[in-house]
Protein backbone atom coordinates (compact mmCIF):
# COMPACT_ATOMS: atom_id res chain seq x y z
CA UNK A 1 0.00 0.00 0.00
CA UNK A 2 1.82 3.38 -0.90
CA UNK A 3 2.14 6.44 1.45
CA UNK A 4 -0.70 8.27 -0.36
CA UNK A 5 -3.47 5.48 0.28
CA UNK A 6 -2.22 5.16 3.56
CA UNK A 7 -2.49 9.00 4.65
CA UNK A 8 -5.96 9.18 2.93
CA UNK A 9 -7.77 6.26 4.56
CA UNK A 10 -6.39 7.57 7.76
CA UNK A 11 -7.85 11.10 7.28
CA UNK A 12 -11.17 9.35 6.02
CA UNK A 13 -11.35 7.00 9.36
CA UNK A 14 -10.59 9.76 11.52
CA UNK A 15 -13.03 11.89 10.17
CA UNK A 16 -15.63 9.48 10.58
CA UNK A 17 -14.77 8.58 13.76
CA UNK A 18 -15.58 12.03 14.74
CA UNK A 19 -18.33 11.65 13.28
CA UNK A 20 -19.52 8.97 14.78
CA UNK A 21 -18.11 10.12 18.32
CA UNK A 22 -19.95 13.47 18.60
CA UNK A 23 -23.43 12.38 19.52
CA UNK A 24 -21.81 10.44 22.09
CA UNK A 25 -19.58 13.42 23.55
CA UNK A 26 -22.28 15.72 23.22
CA UNK A 27 -24.47 13.86 25.63
CA UNK A 28 -21.59 13.11 28.02
CA UNK A 29 -20.67 17.00 27.75
CA UNK A 30 -24.14 17.65 27.88
CA UNK A 31 -24.52 15.48 31.43
CA UNK A 32 -21.70 17.16 33.02
CA UNK A 33 -22.05 20.67 32.53
CA UNK A 34 -22.93 22.83 35.10
CA UNK A 35 -23.70 25.58 32.70
CA UNK A 36 -27.25 26.83 31.55
CA UNK A 37 -28.42 24.89 28.89
CA UNK A 38 -29.71 27.67 26.74
CA UNK A 39 -26.64 29.67 26.73
CA UNK A 40 -26.33 30.51 23.20
CA UNK A 41 -23.56 29.25 21.83
CA UNK A 42 -23.34 26.42 23.13
CA UNK A 43 -19.58 25.61 24.39
CA UNK A 44 -18.02 22.40 22.64
CA UNK A 45 -15.76 21.68 26.20
CA UNK A 46 -17.52 21.95 28.94
CA UNK A 47 -16.70 24.48 31.28
CA UNK A 48 -16.95 23.92 35.58
CA UNK A 49 -17.25 19.95 34.39
CA UNK A 50 -19.40 18.61 37.66
CA UNK A 51 -21.89 15.93 39.00
CA UNK A 52 -24.25 18.12 39.27
CA UNK A 53 -27.03 16.50 36.78
CA UNK A 54 -26.25 13.09 37.83
CA UNK A 55 -27.20 13.68 41.53
CA UNK A 56 -29.99 15.91 40.18
CA UNK A 57 -31.56 12.40 37.95
CA UNK A 58 -30.67 9.85 40.79
CA UNK A 59 -32.95 11.75 43.33
CA UNK A 60 -35.76 12.82 40.71
CA UNK A 61 -36.27 9.25 39.73
CA UNK A 62 -36.33 5.84 41.78
CA UNK A 63 -33.25 4.76 39.87
CA UNK A 64 -32.08 2.01 41.72
CA UNK A 65 -35.86 0.58 41.12
CA UNK A 66 -35.53 0.58 37.42
CA UNK A 67 -32.31 -0.86 37.78
CA UNK A 68 -33.25 -3.65 39.70
CA UNK A 69 -36.39 -4.04 37.60
CA UNK A 70 -34.33 -4.46 34.53
CA UNK A 71 -31.24 -6.65 35.93
CA UNK A 72 -34.13 -9.02 37.06
CA UNK A 73 -36.01 -9.15 33.68
CA UNK A 74 -32.15 -9.62 32.02
CA UNK A 75 -30.92 -12.11 34.35
CA UNK A 76 -34.47 -14.52 33.88
CA UNK A 77 -34.25 -13.87 29.87
CA UNK A 78 -30.65 -14.68 30.14
CA UNK A 79 -30.58 -17.81 32.69
CA UNK A 80 -33.76 -19.22 30.47
CA UNK A 81 -32.43 -18.36 26.89
CA UNK A 82 -29.26 -20.49 27.87
CA UNK A 83 -31.13 -23.42 29.44
CA UNK A 84 -33.55 -23.58 26.26
CA UNK A 85 -31.03 -22.81 23.54
CA UNK A 86 -28.13 -25.02 24.85
CA UNK A 87 -30.86 -27.94 24.93
CA UNK A 88 -32.50 -26.98 21.85
CA UNK A 89 -29.45 -26.98 19.95
CA UNK A 90 -28.38 -30.39 21.45
CA UNK A 91 -31.42 -31.92 20.18
CA UNK A 92 -30.75 -30.68 16.69
CA UNK A 93 -27.50 -32.38 16.57
CA UNK A 94 -29.57 -35.91 16.62
CA UNK A 95 -30.81 -37.64 14.26
CA UNK A 96 -34.48 -38.34 14.68
CA UNK A 97 -37.87 -38.06 13.04
CA UNK A 98 -39.51 -35.03 11.99
CA UNK A 99 -36.46 -33.11 12.60
CA UNK A 100 -36.74 -30.91 9.08
CA UNK A 101 -40.03 -29.91 10.32
CA UNK A 102 -38.57 -28.70 13.53
CA UNK A 103 -35.41 -26.96 11.73
CA UNK A 104 -38.34 -25.63 9.03
CA UNK A 105 -40.55 -24.52 12.02
CA UNK A 106 -37.47 -22.53 13.46
CA UNK A 107 -36.71 -21.03 10.43
CA UNK A 108 -40.07 -19.47 9.48
CA UNK A 109 -40.59 -18.45 13.04
CA UNK A 110 -37.48 -16.53 12.15
CA UNK A 111 -39.36 -14.87 9.55
CA UNK A 112 -41.59 -13.05 11.71
CA UNK A 113 -40.43 -10.26 13.57
CA UNK A 114 -41.90 -9.86 17.50
CA UNK A 115 -43.28 -6.49 16.24
CA UNK A 116 -45.97 -8.02 13.83
CA UNK A 117 -47.01 -9.91 16.83
CA UNK A 118 -47.50 -7.71 19.10
CA UNK A 119 -50.89 -7.04 19.97
CA UNK A 120 -51.64 -11.16 20.05
CA UNK A 121 -48.69 -11.37 22.05
CA UNK A 122 -50.22 -9.26 24.55
CA UNK A 123 -54.06 -10.69 24.67
CA UNK A 124 -52.01 -13.75 25.60
CA UNK A 125 -49.99 -12.31 28.19
CA UNK A 126 -53.23 -10.62 29.40
CA UNK A 127 -54.88 -14.18 29.46
CA UNK A 128 -52.19 -15.86 31.08
CA UNK A 129 -52.45 -13.30 33.45
CA UNK A 130 -49.32 -11.55 33.45
CA UNK A 131 -49.71 -8.17 32.20
CA UNK A 132 -47.50 -5.83 34.64
CA UNK A 133 -45.10 -8.17 35.69
CA UNK A 134 -41.37 -9.16 35.11
CA UNK A 135 -42.55 -13.33 33.87
CA UNK A 136 -44.54 -11.38 31.29
CA UNK A 137 -42.08 -9.25 29.94
CA UNK A 138 -39.35 -12.08 29.96
CA UNK A 139 -41.44 -14.94 28.77
CA UNK A 140 -41.35 -14.05 24.61
CA UNK A 141 -37.88 -13.88 24.71
CA UNK A 142 -37.36 -17.13 26.55
CA UNK A 143 -35.30 -18.12 23.83
CA UNK A 144 -33.49 -16.57 20.50
CA UNK A 145 -33.20 -18.71 17.54
CA UNK A 146 -29.70 -17.45 16.32
CA UNK A 147 -28.71 -18.85 19.61
CA UNK A 148 -30.10 -22.05 19.29
CA UNK A 149 -28.19 -22.42 15.93
CA UNK A 150 -24.83 -21.35 17.49
CA UNK A 151 -25.39 -23.76 20.18
CA UNK A 152 -25.98 -26.58 17.44
CA UNK A 153 -23.06 -25.68 15.57
CA UNK A 154 -20.92 -25.68 18.37
CA UNK A 155 -21.89 -28.92 19.65
CA UNK A 156 -21.31 -30.21 16.00
CA UNK A 157 -17.52 -29.10 16.32
CA UNK A 158 -17.06 -31.36 19.80
CA UNK A 159 -15.15 -34.58 18.53
CA UNK A 160 -17.69 -37.27 18.62
CA UNK A 161 -15.13 -39.81 19.99
CA UNK A 162 -15.33 -37.87 22.68
CA UNK A 163 -19.21 -38.25 23.45
CA UNK A 164 -18.48 -41.74 22.32
CA UNK A 165 -16.12 -42.32 25.41
CA UNK A 166 -18.66 -40.78 27.41
CA UNK A 167 -21.14 -43.08 26.11
CA UNK A 168 -18.57 -46.14 27.12
CA UNK A 169 -18.41 -44.86 30.54
CA UNK A 170 -22.02 -44.68 31.35
CA UNK A 171 -22.66 -41.36 31.11
CA UNK A 172 -26.32 -40.36 30.30
CA UNK A 173 -27.22 -38.14 27.75
CA UNK A 174 -28.16 -35.39 29.75
CA UNK A 175 -24.97 -35.63 31.74
CA UNK A 176 -22.90 -35.90 28.39
CA UNK A 177 -24.42 -32.28 27.66
CA UNK A 178 -24.38 -30.60 30.56
CA UNK A 179 -20.57 -32.42 31.94
CA UNK A 180 -19.02 -32.51 28.52
CA UNK A 181 -20.75 -30.55 25.74
CA UNK A 182 -21.40 -27.54 27.42
CA UNK A 183 -17.42 -26.42 29.42
CA UNK A 184 -16.50 -27.08 25.53
CA UNK A 185 -18.92 -24.58 24.27
CA UNK A 186 -17.71 -21.83 26.53
CA UNK A 187 -17.92 -19.47 23.63
CA UNK A 188 -21.62 -20.07 22.43
CA UNK A 189 -22.42 -19.95 25.96
CA UNK A 190 -20.41 -16.60 26.47
CA UNK A 191 -22.61 -15.07 23.03
CA UNK A 192 -25.33 -16.00 24.06
CA UNK A 193 -25.10 -14.51 27.38
CA UNK A 194 -24.16 -10.84 26.28
CA UNK A 195 -26.78 -11.30 23.11
CA UNK A 196 -29.58 -11.74 25.52
CA UNK A 197 -28.59 -9.63 27.94
CA UNK A 198 -28.25 -6.49 25.48
CA UNK A 199 -31.60 -7.57 23.76
CA UNK A 200 -33.69 -7.71 27.36
CA UNK A 201 -31.57 -4.62 28.61
CA UNK A 202 -32.46 -2.66 25.54
CA UNK A 203 -35.85 -3.46 24.94
CA UNK A 204 -38.84 -0.99 24.86
CA UNK A 205 -42.06 -1.57 22.70
CA UNK A 206 -42.75 -4.72 24.61
CA UNK A 207 -42.08 -3.20 28.12
CA UNK A 208 -44.11 -0.43 27.03
CA UNK A 209 -46.97 -2.69 26.15
CA UNK A 210 -46.93 -4.61 29.17
CA UNK A 211 -46.13 -2.79 31.99
CA UNK A 212 -49.11 -0.74 33.57
CA UNK A 213 -47.39 0.42 37.34
CA UNK A 214 -44.13 2.28 37.48
CA UNK A 215 -43.51 -0.13 40.46
CA UNK A 216 -42.48 -2.51 36.93
CA UNK A 217 -40.81 -0.08 35.00
CA UNK A 218 -37.64 -0.64 33.36
CA UNK A 219 -34.96 1.33 32.71
CA UNK A 220 -36.10 2.45 29.07
CA UNK A 221 -39.27 2.97 30.02
CA UNK A 222 -37.86 5.22 33.32
CA UNK A 223 -36.23 7.49 30.31
CA UNK A 224 -39.10 7.75 28.43
CA UNK A 225 -41.24 8.96 31.92
CA UNK A 226 -38.49 11.23 32.24
CA UNK A 227 -38.74 12.66 29.14
CA UNK A 228 -42.54 12.77 28.96
CA UNK A 229 -42.70 14.93 32.48
CA UNK A 230 -39.27 16.96 32.33
CA UNK A 231 -39.22 17.66 28.56
CA UNK A 232 -35.80 17.73 26.80
CA UNK A 233 -34.64 20.49 28.62
CA UNK A 234 -33.01 19.48 31.74
CA UNK A 235 -29.58 18.37 32.17
CA UNK A 236 -30.53 15.06 34.14
CA UNK A 237 -31.78 13.73 31.31
CA UNK A 238 -29.11 13.82 29.57
CA UNK A 239 -27.44 12.33 32.54
CA UNK A 240 -29.99 9.26 33.15
CA UNK A 241 -29.18 8.67 29.34
CA UNK A 242 -25.34 8.22 29.89
CA UNK A 243 -26.59 5.92 33.09
CA UNK A 244 -28.52 4.14 31.16
CA UNK A 245 -26.45 3.01 28.24
CA UNK A 246 -23.45 2.71 30.01
CA UNK A 247 -23.81 -1.26 31.52
CA UNK A 248 -24.47 -2.39 27.83
CA UNK A 249 -21.41 -0.31 26.92
CA UNK A 250 -19.69 -1.88 29.28
CA UNK A 251 -20.95 -5.64 28.23
CA UNK A 252 -19.97 -4.77 24.66
CA UNK A 253 -16.35 -3.46 25.27
CA UNK A 254 -15.60 -6.03 27.82
CA UNK A 255 -16.59 -9.04 25.43
CA UNK A 256 -16.57 -7.20 21.51
CA UNK A 257 -15.04 -10.00 19.91
CA UNK A 258 -17.86 -12.13 21.33
CA UNK A 259 -20.78 -10.26 21.13
CA UNK A 260 -19.98 -9.36 16.95
CA UNK A 261 -19.13 -13.09 16.08
CA UNK A 262 -22.35 -13.87 17.66
CA UNK A 263 -24.42 -11.24 15.54
CA UNK A 264 -22.23 -12.17 12.66
CA UNK A 265 -22.48 -16.01 12.88
CA UNK A 266 -25.66 -17.31 12.84
CA UNK A 267 -26.28 -14.53 10.25
CA UNK A 268 -23.56 -15.19 7.44
CA UNK A 269 -22.44 -18.46 7.89
CA UNK A 270 -23.13 -20.40 4.56
CA UNK B 1 -58.02 -62.71 49.47
CA UNK B 2 -58.34 -60.90 46.52
CA UNK B 3 -57.10 -57.47 48.07
CA UNK B 4 -56.75 -54.83 45.86
CA UNK B 5 -53.10 -54.57 47.64
CA UNK B 6 -51.93 -58.00 46.81
CA UNK B 7 -52.57 -56.91 43.22
CA UNK B 8 -50.51 -54.11 43.39
CA UNK B 9 -48.04 -56.51 44.57
CA UNK B 10 -48.37 -58.90 41.97
CA UNK B 11 -47.79 -56.32 39.27
CA UNK B 12 -44.89 -54.80 40.69
CA UNK B 13 -43.17 -58.13 40.91
CA UNK B 14 -44.12 -58.33 37.18
CA UNK B 15 -42.80 -55.19 35.92
CA UNK B 16 -39.50 -55.46 38.12
CA UNK B 17 -39.22 -58.65 36.40
CA UNK B 18 -39.90 -57.31 32.81
CA UNK B 19 -37.41 -54.33 33.20
CA UNK B 20 -34.53 -56.72 34.49
CA UNK B 21 -35.20 -58.70 31.28
CA UNK B 22 -34.99 -55.42 28.93
CA UNK B 23 -35.97 -51.52 29.53
CA UNK B 24 -39.26 -50.17 30.75
CA UNK B 25 -39.04 -48.87 27.12
CA UNK B 26 -37.10 -49.74 23.77
CA UNK B 27 -33.41 -47.73 23.19
CA UNK B 28 -34.90 -45.59 19.91
CA UNK B 29 -38.29 -44.24 22.35
CA UNK B 30 -36.17 -43.68 25.04
CA UNK B 31 -33.80 -41.32 22.54
CA UNK B 32 -36.71 -39.93 20.87
CA UNK B 33 -38.90 -38.73 23.84
CA UNK B 34 -35.09 -37.36 25.45
CA UNK B 35 -34.96 -35.30 22.04
CA UNK B 36 -38.43 -33.78 22.37
CA UNK B 37 -37.92 -33.16 25.67
CA UNK B 38 -35.36 -31.32 25.18
CA UNK B 39 -37.05 -29.36 21.84
CA UNK B 40 -40.66 -29.09 23.64
CA UNK B 41 -39.61 -26.01 26.04
CA UNK B 42 -37.85 -23.54 22.93
CA UNK B 43 -41.20 -24.82 20.79
CA UNK B 44 -42.86 -24.02 23.54
CA UNK B 45 -41.84 -20.00 23.52
CA UNK B 46 -41.91 -20.13 19.48
CA UNK B 47 -45.54 -21.47 19.00
CA UNK B 48 -46.92 -19.22 21.59
CA UNK B 49 -45.62 -15.94 20.90
CA UNK B 50 -44.45 -16.32 16.88
CA UNK B 51 -46.82 -19.29 15.20
CA UNK B 52 -49.86 -18.66 17.44
CA UNK B 53 -50.23 -14.28 17.32
CA UNK B 54 -49.66 -14.44 13.26
CA UNK B 55 -52.70 -16.99 13.12
CA UNK B 56 -54.77 -14.46 15.68
CA UNK B 57 -53.70 -11.90 14.13
CA UNK B 58 -55.15 -13.51 10.90
CA UNK B 59 -58.79 -14.05 12.56
CA UNK B 60 -58.43 -10.62 14.02
CA UNK B 61 -58.03 -8.77 10.80
CA UNK B 62 -61.33 -10.35 9.52
CA UNK B 63 -63.62 -9.30 12.72
CA UNK B 64 -65.19 -6.87 14.80
CA UNK B 65 -63.43 -6.85 17.74
CA UNK B 66 -62.25 -4.19 21.00
CA UNK B 67 -61.94 -6.08 24.67
CA UNK B 68 -64.67 -7.10 26.62
CA UNK B 69 -66.83 -7.21 23.41
CA UNK B 70 -68.09 -10.59 21.41
CA UNK B 71 -65.93 -11.32 18.51
CA UNK B 72 -68.13 -10.61 15.00
CA UNK B 73 -67.38 -11.39 11.19
CA UNK B 74 -66.66 -8.89 9.45
CA UNK B 75 -65.43 -9.71 6.21
CA UNK B 76 -62.87 -7.33 4.49
CA UNK B 77 -64.66 -4.64 6.29
CA UNK B 78 -60.87 -3.82 8.26
CA UNK B 79 -58.99 -4.37 4.98
CA UNK B 80 -61.90 -2.04 2.90
CA UNK B 81 -61.41 0.99 5.23
CA UNK B 82 -57.35 1.06 5.16
CA UNK B 83 -56.92 1.08 1.40
CA UNK B 84 -59.65 3.49 0.90
CA UNK B 85 -61.09 5.34 3.80
CA UNK B 86 -57.79 6.01 5.99
CA UNK B 87 -55.39 8.53 4.00
CA UNK B 88 -53.19 8.48 7.08
CA UNK B 89 -52.69 4.32 6.21
CA UNK B 90 -51.26 5.36 3.13
CA UNK B 91 -48.87 8.34 4.29
CA UNK B 92 -47.65 6.03 6.58
CA UNK B 93 -46.95 3.45 4.01
CA UNK B 94 -45.19 5.97 1.62
CA UNK B 95 -42.93 7.26 4.81
CA UNK B 96 -41.94 3.43 5.72
CA UNK B 97 -40.66 3.08 2.07
CA UNK B 98 -38.88 6.55 2.11
CA UNK B 99 -37.55 5.18 5.36
CA UNK B 100 -35.68 2.47 3.68
CA UNK B 101 -33.72 4.84 2.09
CA UNK B 102 -31.61 3.79 5.28
CA UNK B 103 -30.31 0.87 3.48
CA UNK B 104 -28.28 1.76 0.58
CA UNK B 105 -27.15 4.58 2.11
CA UNK B 106 -26.06 2.84 5.04
CA UNK B 107 -24.58 -0.20 3.07
CA UNK B 108 -22.74 2.23 0.86
CA UNK B 109 -21.22 4.08 3.67
CA UNK B 110 -20.63 0.41 5.24
CA UNK B 111 -18.83 -0.89 2.61
CA UNK B 112 -16.59 1.56 2.10
CA UNK B 113 -15.68 1.95 5.74
CA UNK B 114 -15.06 -2.05 5.56
CA UNK B 115 -12.55 -1.75 2.57
CA UNK B 116 -11.02 0.83 4.64
CA UNK B 117 -10.44 -0.38 7.91
CA UNK B 118 -9.93 -4.01 5.81
CA UNK B 119 -6.38 -3.00 5.02
CA UNK B 120 -3.35 -3.58 6.99
CA UNK B 121 -3.15 0.25 8.42
CA UNK B 122 -2.42 1.07 12.31
CA UNK B 123 -5.42 1.63 15.01
CA UNK B 124 -7.91 -0.43 12.50
CA UNK B 125 -9.28 -2.29 15.67
CA UNK B 126 -10.09 1.16 17.22
CA UNK B 127 -11.99 2.53 14.39
CA UNK B 128 -13.51 -0.72 13.85
CA UNK B 129 -15.40 -0.32 17.60
CA UNK B 130 -15.30 3.48 17.12
CA UNK B 131 -17.86 2.69 14.44
CA UNK B 132 -19.46 0.06 15.79
CA UNK B 133 -20.01 1.70 19.50
CA UNK B 134 -23.67 2.99 18.35
CA UNK B 135 -25.10 0.07 17.43
CA UNK B 136 -25.35 -1.90 20.91
CA UNK B 137 -26.75 1.36 22.45
CA UNK B 138 -30.66 1.63 23.76
CA UNK B 139 -32.44 2.85 21.27
CA UNK B 140 -34.42 5.11 23.44
CA UNK B 141 -30.99 6.53 24.59
CA UNK B 142 -30.00 7.28 21.29
CA UNK B 143 -33.50 8.92 20.20
CA UNK B 144 -32.86 11.32 23.08
CA UNK B 145 -29.38 12.27 22.42
CA UNK B 146 -30.75 12.79 18.75
CA UNK B 147 -33.45 15.04 19.46
CA UNK B 148 -31.10 17.18 21.67
CA UNK B 149 -28.24 17.78 18.71
CA UNK B 150 -31.65 18.51 16.11
CA UNK B 151 -32.46 21.54 18.86
CA UNK B 152 -33.66 24.23 17.41
CA UNK B 153 -32.45 26.98 19.78
CA UNK B 154 -29.09 25.41 21.19
CA UNK B 155 -28.72 21.79 19.32
CA UNK B 156 -25.48 21.35 18.05
CA UNK B 157 -26.76 20.78 14.24
CA UNK B 158 -28.01 23.94 14.08
CA UNK B 159 -25.34 25.86 15.66
CA UNK B 160 -22.79 24.04 13.79
CA UNK B 161 -24.70 24.90 10.16
CA UNK B 162 -24.99 28.71 11.37
CA UNK B 163 -21.39 28.67 12.42
CA UNK B 164 -20.52 27.67 8.75
CA UNK B 165 -23.05 30.26 7.50
CA UNK B 166 -24.91 27.45 6.21
CA UNK B 167 -28.39 28.79 7.77
CA UNK B 168 -29.41 32.31 9.05
CA UNK B 169 -31.62 31.13 11.29
CA UNK B 170 -32.15 27.87 13.24
CA UNK B 171 -34.26 25.03 11.86
CA UNK B 172 -36.87 23.10 13.95
CA UNK B 173 -35.92 19.76 12.11
CA UNK B 174 -37.95 17.54 13.66
CA UNK B 175 -41.24 19.98 13.70
CA UNK B 176 -40.66 20.23 9.85
CA UNK B 177 -42.63 18.61 8.02
CA UNK B 178 -39.62 19.09 5.34
CA UNK B 179 -36.39 17.69 7.37
CA UNK B 180 -37.97 15.27 10.20
CA UNK B 181 -38.33 11.99 8.04
CA UNK B 182 -34.74 12.74 6.53
CA UNK B 183 -33.61 13.59 10.39
CA UNK B 184 -34.71 10.27 11.48
CA UNK B 185 -33.47 8.76 8.79
CA UNK B 186 -29.62 10.33 9.79
CA UNK B 187 -30.26 9.02 13.51
CA UNK B 188 -30.65 5.55 12.12
CA UNK B 189 -27.74 5.21 9.66
CA UNK B 190 -25.21 6.42 12.55
CA UNK B 191 -26.99 3.34 14.60
CA UNK B 192 -26.73 0.89 12.03
CA UNK B 193 -23.75 1.66 9.72
CA UNK B 194 -21.45 -0.20 12.17
CA UNK B 195 -23.28 -3.17 12.19
CA UNK B 196 -23.55 -3.42 8.73
CA UNK B 197 -19.57 -2.33 8.35
CA UNK B 198 -19.01 -5.65 10.29
CA UNK B 199 -21.06 -7.97 8.21
CA UNK B 200 -19.31 -6.61 5.38
CA UNK B 201 -16.01 -7.00 6.86
CA UNK B 202 -16.75 -10.60 7.49
CA UNK B 203 -17.65 -11.20 4.21
CA UNK B 204 -14.16 -9.87 3.10
CA UNK B 205 -11.81 -11.49 5.08
CA UNK B 206 -13.57 -14.75 3.68
CA UNK B 207 -12.41 -14.03 0.37
CA UNK B 208 -9.32 -16.44 -0.32
CA UNK B 209 -6.35 -14.44 -0.53
CA UNK B 210 -5.22 -16.42 -3.33
CA UNK B 211 -7.72 -14.63 -5.55
CA UNK B 212 -6.05 -11.69 -5.50
CA UNK B 213 -2.97 -13.01 -5.86
CA UNK B 214 -3.89 -14.84 -9.07
CA UNK B 215 -5.85 -11.46 -10.05
CA UNK B 216 -2.36 -9.35 -9.65
CA UNK B 217 -0.26 -11.78 -11.25
CA UNK B 218 -3.11 -11.43 -14.35
CA UNK B 219 -1.96 -7.77 -13.87
CA UNK B 220 -5.65 -7.14 -13.12
CA UNK B 221 -5.73 -3.05 -11.66
CA UNK B 222 -7.49 -2.29 -8.48
CA UNK B 223 -10.32 -1.19 -9.39
CA UNK B 224 -11.06 -4.80 -11.81
CA UNK B 225 -10.35 -6.47 -8.85
CA UNK B 226 -12.96 -4.76 -6.58
CA UNK B 227 -15.83 -5.52 -9.26
CA UNK B 228 -14.51 -8.75 -10.68
CA UNK B 229 -13.98 -10.53 -7.26
CA UNK B 230 -14.64 -8.19 -4.17
CA UNK B 231 -18.13 -7.44 -5.23
CA UNK B 232 -19.38 -10.05 -6.66
CA UNK B 233 -18.27 -12.40 -3.36
CA UNK B 234 -19.45 -10.07 -1.10
CA UNK B 235 -23.15 -10.92 -2.16
CA UNK B 236 -24.32 -12.53 0.67
CA UNK B 237 -23.15 -10.46 2.69
CA UNK B 238 -24.83 -7.45 1.17
CA UNK B 239 -27.90 -9.19 0.66
CA UNK B 240 -27.77 -10.07 4.47
CA UNK B 241 -27.69 -6.14 5.02
CA UNK B 242 -30.69 -5.35 2.53
CA UNK B 243 -32.48 -8.07 4.73
CA UNK B 244 -31.59 -7.03 7.96
CA UNK B 245 -32.44 -3.74 6.79
CA UNK B 246 -35.90 -4.36 5.73
CA UNK B 247 -36.49 -5.62 9.24
CA UNK B 248 -35.17 -2.45 10.94
CA UNK B 249 -37.38 -0.61 8.96
CA UNK B 250 -40.44 -2.22 9.66
CA UNK B 251 -39.58 -2.68 12.95
CA UNK B 252 -37.78 1.13 14.11
CA UNK B 253 -40.17 1.78 16.97
CA UNK B 254 -38.53 3.25 19.52
CA UNK B 255 -36.15 5.44 17.11
CA UNK B 256 -39.34 7.01 16.39
CA UNK B 257 -41.02 7.17 19.56
CA UNK B 258 -38.70 8.82 21.33
CA UNK B 259 -37.50 11.45 18.62
CA UNK B 260 -40.75 12.53 16.79
CA UNK B 261 -43.59 10.22 18.08
CA UNK B 262 -44.65 9.88 14.31
CA UNK B 263 -45.30 13.77 14.22
CA UNK B 264 -45.05 16.16 12.94
CA UNK B 265 -48.96 15.24 11.73
CA UNK B 266 -48.10 11.71 10.55
CA UNK B 267 -44.48 12.89 9.02
CA UNK B 268 -42.44 10.52 10.38
CA UNK B 269 -45.60 8.01 11.11
CA UNK B 270 -43.82 4.06 9.88
CA UNK B 271 -46.32 0.98 10.05
CA UNK B 272 -45.38 0.30 13.00
CA UNK B 273 -45.94 3.27 14.92
CA UNK B 274 -49.25 3.61 13.40
CA UNK B 275 -50.03 -0.11 14.50
CA UNK B 276 -49.19 0.45 18.13
CA UNK B 277 -51.21 3.87 18.48
CA UNK B 278 -54.47 2.12 16.74
CA UNK B 279 -54.38 -1.02 19.02
CA UNK B 280 -52.82 1.17 22.59
CA UNK B 281 -53.93 4.40 22.15
CA UNK B 282 -57.21 4.07 20.12
CA UNK B 283 -57.72 0.17 21.28
CA UNK B 284 -58.53 -0.92 17.17
CA UNK B 285 -57.31 -4.14 18.11
CA UNK B 286 -59.13 -5.11 15.15
CA UNK B 287 -57.97 -2.72 12.27
CA UNK B 288 -54.23 -2.87 14.02
CA UNK B 289 -54.28 -6.50 13.61
CA UNK B 290 -55.53 -5.77 9.65
CA UNK B 291 -52.51 -3.71 9.27
CA UNK B 292 -49.71 -5.96 10.98
CA UNK B 293 -51.27 -8.49 8.20
CA UNK B 294 -50.37 -6.06 5.27
CA UNK B 295 -46.69 -5.23 7.39
CA UNK B 296 -46.31 -8.85 7.77
CA UNK B 297 -46.88 -9.41 3.37
CA UNK B 298 -45.11 -7.13 2.78
CA UNK B 299 -42.09 -7.64 4.98
CA UNK B 300 -42.05 -11.21 4.11
CA UNK B 301 -42.55 -10.38 0.14
CA UNK B 302 -39.18 -7.99 0.54
CA UNK B 303 -37.23 -10.26 2.53
CA UNK B 304 -38.48 -13.26 -0.24
CA UNK B 305 -37.42 -11.17 -3.46
CA UNK B 306 -34.06 -10.11 -1.50
CA UNK B 307 -33.38 -13.50 -0.86
CA UNK B 308 -34.19 -14.67 -4.81
CA UNK B 309 -32.07 -11.51 -6.35
CA UNK B 310 -28.96 -12.76 -3.80
CA UNK B 311 -29.67 -16.37 -5.55
CA UNK B 312 -30.60 -18.22 -2.51
CA UNK B 313 -27.59 -17.12 0.14
CA UNK B 314 -28.94 -13.82 1.61
CA UNK B 315 -28.64 -14.22 5.76
CA UNK B 316 -28.20 -18.45 5.00
CA UNK B 317 -27.92 -20.30 8.35
CA UNK B 318 -26.31 -23.08 8.87
CA UNK B 319 -28.41 -25.84 9.18
CA UNK B 320 -26.97 -28.88 7.30
CA UNK B 321 -26.82 -31.75 9.21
Amino acid sequence: MSRRTRILSHITLILVSVIMLTPIYWVVKTSISGENLFTYPPSIVPHDPNLFYYVQAWYTVDFVRLFTNSLAIAVLVVVVNLVLNAMAGYALTKHFPGKGMVLGFLLASMMIPFHATIIPAYLLTAKLGLLNSKLGIALPFFSHIVCIFLFKSNFEAIPSSLVQAARLDGLSELRILTRIMLPLSRPAVATNIILSFIWSWNDFLWPLIVVRSPDQETMPLGLVSFLASFEDTTGALYAFCVLVVLPSMLVFLLAQKDFIRGLTTGATKG
Amino acid sequence: MDTPSRHADDRKTAVVAQRMKKPFLSRKTRHLAFVWMLLLPALLVYFAYRAVPLAWNVVLSFSFWAPGKPIRFAGLYQYQELAFYDGIFWEVLKNTAIFMLVIPISIMLALALALLVDQKITGRNIYRTIIFLPYPMMVVAVGIVWRWLYNDNVGLINYALRSMGLISRPIAFLESYDFALAAVIAAAVWQILGFFMIIILTGLQNIPPHLYEAARIDGARAHHRFWRITLPLLRPSLFLCVILGVIASFTSFDLIYTMTNGGPGHATDLLITYIYKAAFTLSRFDYAAAMTVVMFVLFLALALLTNRLAGGDAGKVDISD
